[in-house]
């Protein structure tokens, strides 16, 4: 594999012909063997940027991403609080919201009819979202890519009925069927008056019988009992569990290609929790749909995804099956990550916390170093200018942006301690991460003092 | 709970305040200086004189006697009779009424159907001129007391409807305005004598329709406006935060990734939200309303409840005051509850 | 109350917001003008001089019909005519009817305007954080009982209620020396000045009832908070507990409220004022009102208050949208109201 050690972001620009990039780009897709590439792949996200433009300045909320999700694959994405996995997720269905903005990168969407449509924007069967007009990205939310979000109980409107607001999803959809045309207007013809009309009117309503009726099914899908009652109910009145099987009701509402769950169980009970993952296997596997997993809780991962990615600082950086990184983390981080894991076996030894916190994203205080260099137990002197991404052992597309992909660590090289202010601790001491019995401060604390996903942060 | 024994509750409740209302109304009489007597008899009244007046008046029994009289009263209709003309109380002020809600009704109207697409229009085009615009009109609107815009609005007209604005004539504007106010409540079609009767005649004649039509618009628009502008700047700046509160909450985002188009989630989800707060303010405010409908009869010589309470507050003639002051307090409290039921309409959770 | 997050609050606001600093600067100068009014005051405020009645306002020109009567031939005969009336830098907002010079009004009413609007509004958060704080809580009934004589409260519209109390009352005037003319600074200047003493009293119990409905909902969920609960559970008395923990914490929603009410009373009073119902004659509404008969030929004599009290109103309300944007109390513009 290292021969391709020189791609990473140099070799971003092949993005644009998808079958030049799937050669060049850092441990992709070539070498999984299973027929062609191209037909695999249902989206392809190179170089993706998203920043965020706030009076203490700009916030490089996700830098340089690239992405491969794969039909009918779960791709976890994993990091700490503020890491920017939520916003990845946004940037893909283009919902990232004011001061935040996509500034660079391509998504690349197989679709052959888009690709006819749009010639300039496309390549192959793949068109680049990023160059279609907004009421055509808007258009695919829905029947190509839909979202289940971490809090069901803010997801949906307070004062509508959840049977009501799922009928929409499903009436939108129906609408754009039957008439493709107005799909893409801003407004679908609905407007003021129609939303006067609507409230005035007793029985009048967007969505239709036929909708409603859909909504229950789908409710019944997701395996809420009396689904033609709860579809009247409102939103308070449901559980957390209940709602959030809704909500995932609601996604599958356009029938679509790729579901992206951000933190959809974070908010719920442990028993909860594990019938939301099932359900949602279930579902994928039933549908054969693609899904984006973003989790901040590794145990989801690992029992959830095929392939995974871990961010943190707003990059990528590490990424390959679940078992490249799990058996065989190459990025310190990564490391980190899978030692914060409570053993319920052998709990205090094994308690290994990440020191320190994510790390400013503000533009001009992130430097050229590796982000996580002031963190990193292994940070060396060459750790002070940034990171390509290598690859690592492991099957063929494991990759990490960290120079230990590419060569040992040497302790000569070692950093010395507090060399960024003291934030990390003594490198030399952690130098060998299996045999530290070093007891820490108990894991939580790591996810006290981060901001919160979604705060100023992102 | 069912939303018609929310009504029932909340009427009950209303039922409550009404009898507050009156109860103050009626002690009002008793914490203010003086006694009726003054009122009526003549300066040099000798005391046998004086007594008789209070006995005629009612003003001499004990106060919880004549309390429950008043309340028996008021429950057949009855509210006394003018200490000054001796017409029947009831009648004066409900033939005052309509007026006044001509008023509040078309400042309602006026000031909902301007505001709620001025506040849309100003939270989602944010910092865009028209946002600008709709935020100065607003503040504005409530800054400015609104005796005084009536003033200007007039000044101004008569300013534009005279070419030499120094004129006599342009003062002969604002007598006229004050002149053909009352007739356009005694009504241009309507025979001589009281009320407020608009005689429709079959064939309908539609052209003499809408010159009545007209002339009245014409009479009510300034007042209108100088009665509607406070609410509407107030709704204005309701509506644009309570939007850009709603549109930055999750089941907005949630909304739009669904795929539903701009306009809905802007109306049906946000804007039906902001709505529910903006309800209960638009409830506490109707007060405010009929407040503003007081002073804005007196600058335009209007004929309603607010000249009759100032009048009968300057004259002492209690049966007439305190008559005005219930139908204004249960006109609100009424009010209210219709408030209410649009709130619970709109935001089921409240009934629970 | 002020801590150093909520001065930085302020500070960063204030910084960002060109309206914040607008109102800052408005309010200040009303204040600058209300305090200093005998010394920037040009003339005596009352002085009437009949030979300088309703002369315009500078860069304007007025007319006056003037009827004079002529000896022609040895008949007396009446002559109306019209002439031109300029306008004098000694009198640069003009003149009313009476001949008073309408700069000095307009300065001495801001002081009538913002005494009131203090005073008024102390008046009604005195009556109404108490009767709010305990009412939120104690709930039960002592809740209900004072929510309904509340409701009561405002099925009165303010101007209403103020307009009866004030008729029925009587106009009670107080007179205050005033500082700057005791101490000889401003020789000319009226001696005292007269607070309108039952309309302070008047607009203060008709808007206690915003205070009070503002107090209780922060009562009812200080009430819940941990460190509430803890405070009694120690034994703390209920008395202590809403000085030392309930009161602190309502502060913020109920200066945010105190000054949206200074503007609802400023105008109330104008309003008041306006029908009379007043009990000086040195107000911007009692002026408007003067102005009223004279539109045709003066226009400045309304105008001119009007615009002094569209300006202390814009004032004080952005001073309480930087509050609120600053404090984030959590209370919409409620709380309003005015003429």
């Amino acid at each position: 594999m290292s021969g391709d050690g020189g791609s990473g972001p140099a070799g971003r620009g092949g993005g644009r012909d998808p079958d030049a990039d799937a050669g060049s780009g850092a441990g992709t897709e070539t070498e999984t063997g299973v027929g062609d590439p191209r037909s695999r792949d249902l989206l392809r996200v190179r170089d993706l940027s998203t920043r965020f433009f706030t009076q203490e300045g700009q916030v490089n909320a996700v830098e340089s991403v690239d992405l491969t999700v794969r039909d009918g694959e779960v791709l976890g994405i994993v990091g700490e609080s503020g890491s920017g996995k939520s916003v990845t997720a946004l940037s893909l269905i283009d919902l990232v919201e004011s001061p935040g903005r996509v500034t660079d990168g391509e998504v690349w969407y197989r679709d052959p009819d888009l690709a006819g449509e749009f010639p300039a924007a496309s390549d192959g069967d793949y068109v680049d979202l990023r160059r279609v007009p907004e009421r055509v990205r808007r258009a695919l939310r829905g029947p190509s890519f839909s979202t289940v979000f971490q809090d069901p109980m803010s997801s949906f409107n307070p004062s509508i009925t959840v049977g009501e607001q799922i009928a929409e999803a499903v009436e939108v959809q129906r609408r754009a069927r039957s008439n493709p045309r107005s799909t893409r207007s801003r407004t679908q013809g609905y407007g003021l008056g129609q939303f006067l009309l609507d409230s005035v009117v007793p029985g009048r309503d967007y969505a239709d019988e036929a909708s409603h009726e859909r909504a229950v099914e789908l409710l019944e899908q997701v395996g809420i009992p009396d689904p033609g009652e709860r579809a009247e109910e409102y939103p308070h009145e449901f559980s957390g569990g209940m709602l959030q099987r809704a909500m995932i009701a609601q996604a599958l509402a356009g029938e679509p290609d790729l579901l992206i769950a951000d933190e959809p169980t974070t908010a719920l009970d442990v028993t909860i929790q594990a019938q939301i993952l099932e359900l949602l296997r279930d579902l994928q596997e039933e549908r054969g749909m693609s899904v984006v997993l973003i989790t901040h809780d590794l145990g989801v991962i690992a029992r959830m995804c095929d392939r995974v990615a871990v961010m943190y600082a707003g990059e990528i950086v590490e990424r390959g099956t679940l078992a490249d990184v799990f058996d065989r983390p190459t990025h310190p981080y990564t490391e980190g990550l899978l030692g914060s894991i409570p053993d319920l076996a052998d709990p205090a030894p094994r308690l290994r916390p990440i020191e320190g916190n994510v790390p400013s994203l503000l533009g001009e205080e992130m430097g050229d170093r590796c982000y996580f260099a002031d963190r990193c137990p292994k940070a060396m002197y060459e750790c002070l200018s940034h990171p390509p991404e290598y690859d690592a052992a492991g099957s063929g597309e494991h990759a990490a942006r960290c120079v230990l992909a590419d060569h040992e660590y040497d302790p000569a090289e070692a950093l010395p301690g507090g060399y960024f202010g003291g934030e990390s601790g003594d490198p030399t001491a952690d130098a060998d991460p299996g045999g530290d019995d070093r007891a820490g401060p108990p894991a939580d604390r790591r996810t006290k003092n981060a901001p919160r996903e979604g705060g100023d942060g992102d | 709970m069912s939303f018609g024994r929310f009504l029932l509750k909340r009427t009950l409740q209303g039922v409550v305040v009404v009898w507050g209302v009156v109860t103050v109304v009626f002690l009002l009489r008793f914490i203010t200086p003086g006694s009726p007597v003054d009122v009526v008899a003549p300066l040099d009244a000798s005391p046998e004189l004086r007594r008789q007046i209070a006995r005629e008046l009612g003003v001499d029994r004990p106060l919880y006697v004549q309390y429950f009289e008043y309340l028996a009263g008021l429950l057949r209709g009855d509210m006394g009779y003018s200490y000054l003309s001796g017409t029947e109380a009831s009648a004066r002020v409900f033939a005052r009424l309509p007026a006044t809600l001509e008023l509040t009704v078309a400042a309602t109207i006026v000031a909902v159907a301007l505001s709620v697409p001025l506040g849309v229009i100003s939270a989602t085009r944010r910092h865009q001129p028209s946002d600008y615009a709709a935020t100065t009109f607003s503040l504005l609107g409530i800054s400015t007391p609104n005796f005084w815009l009536g003033i200007m609005l007039v000044l101004v007209l008569a300013v534009q409807f005279d070419v030499f604005p120094t004129s006599d004539r342009a003062f002969g504007f604002l007598e006229s305005v004050g002149h053909l106010v009352v007739i356009a409540v005694d009504g241009p079609l309507v025979p001589p004598g009281e009320g407020t009767r608009l005689v429709v005649e079959f064939p309908l004649d539609v052209g003499a329709f809408g010159r009545t039509f007209t002339t009245w618009l014409s009479y009510i628009v300034l007042p209108a406006v100088t009665l509607g502008t406070y609410f509407t700047a107030l709704i204005t700046r309701l509506t644009r935060s309570g939007m850009l509160e709603e549109l930055g909450q999750s089941y907005v985002q949630a909304a739009r990734a669904k795929g539903l188009p701009e306009t809905l989630v802007r109306y049906r989800h946000a804007l039906r939200n902001t709505l529910i707060p903006v309800v209960t303010v638009v409830g506490l405010q109707m007060g405010t309303l009929i407040g503003g409908a007081v002073i804005t009869e007196a600058v335009f010589d209007w004929p309603g409840l607010g000249t009759t309470v100032i009048n009968a507050i300057q004259q002492r003639d209690w049966p007439i005051l305190q008559g005005s002051l219930i139908v204004i307090g249960v006109g609100f409290v009424v009010v209210n509850i219709a408030v209410d039921a649009i709130y619970a309409y709109l935001n089921p959770r409240v009934v629970e | 109350m002020l801590s150093p997050r909520t001065l930085r609050n302020l500070k960063r606001e204030f910084d960002r917001s060109a309206l914040a600093k607008v109102g800052v600067a408005l309010v200040a100068l009303v204040v600058f003008v209300a305090v200093f009014a005998p010394l920037l005051a040009p003339h005596d405020p009352t002085a009437q001089s009949l030979d300088d009645k309703r002369l315009p306002p500078l860069g304007f020109s007025g007319t006056e019909n003037q009827t004079t009567t002529e000896r022609v031939n040895g008949t007396v005969q009446v002559v109306n005519e019209t002439v031109t009336v300029n306008a004098t830098a000694d009198h640069p907002l003009g003149t009313n009817a009476l001949g008073q010079d309408m700069l000095s009004r307009v300065i001495y009413g801001a002081r009538t305007s913002l005494l009131v609007g203090l005073l008024g509004t102390l008046l009604a958060a005195v009556v109404g954080v108490p009767v709010g704080l305990v009412a939120g809580y104690v709930r039960g009934r002592v809740d209900d009982a004072l929510m309904r004589s509340a409701d009561v409260m405002l099925a009165f519209p303010s101007l209403v209620l103020a307009i009866a109390l004030v008729g029925l009352w009587g106009r009670a005037a107080i007179r205050v020396p005033d500082p700057f003319v005791v101490a000889g600074l401003a020789p000319g200047m009226p001696r005292t000045f007269t607070l309108p003493g039952t309309v302070i009293v008047v607009v203060g119990l008709v808007n206690w009832v915003w205070f009070a409905r503002v107090a209780r909902g922060e009562a009812l969920a200080l009430r819940d908070e941990e460190y509430v609960k803890a405070a009694r559970s120690l034994g703390a008395s209920d008395p202590f507990v809403l000085r030392r923990h309930v009161l602190p914490n309502s502060a913020t929603p109920i200066l945010v409220l105190a000054t949206i009410q200074v503007a609802a009373i400023v105008l109330l009073e104008s309003a008041l004022s306006y029908l009379g119902f007043s009990g000086t004659e040195l107000s911007w509404g009692f002026d408007i009102a003067q102005g009223r008969d004279y539109l045709a030929t003066a226009w400045w004599i309304s105008t001119m208050p009007g615009i002094a009290i569209v300006l202390t109103v814009i004032g004080i309300n952005l001073l309480g949208d930087w509050l609120r944007d600053a404090l984030d109390p959590g209370i919409e513009g409620e709380g309003g109201g005015g003429a």
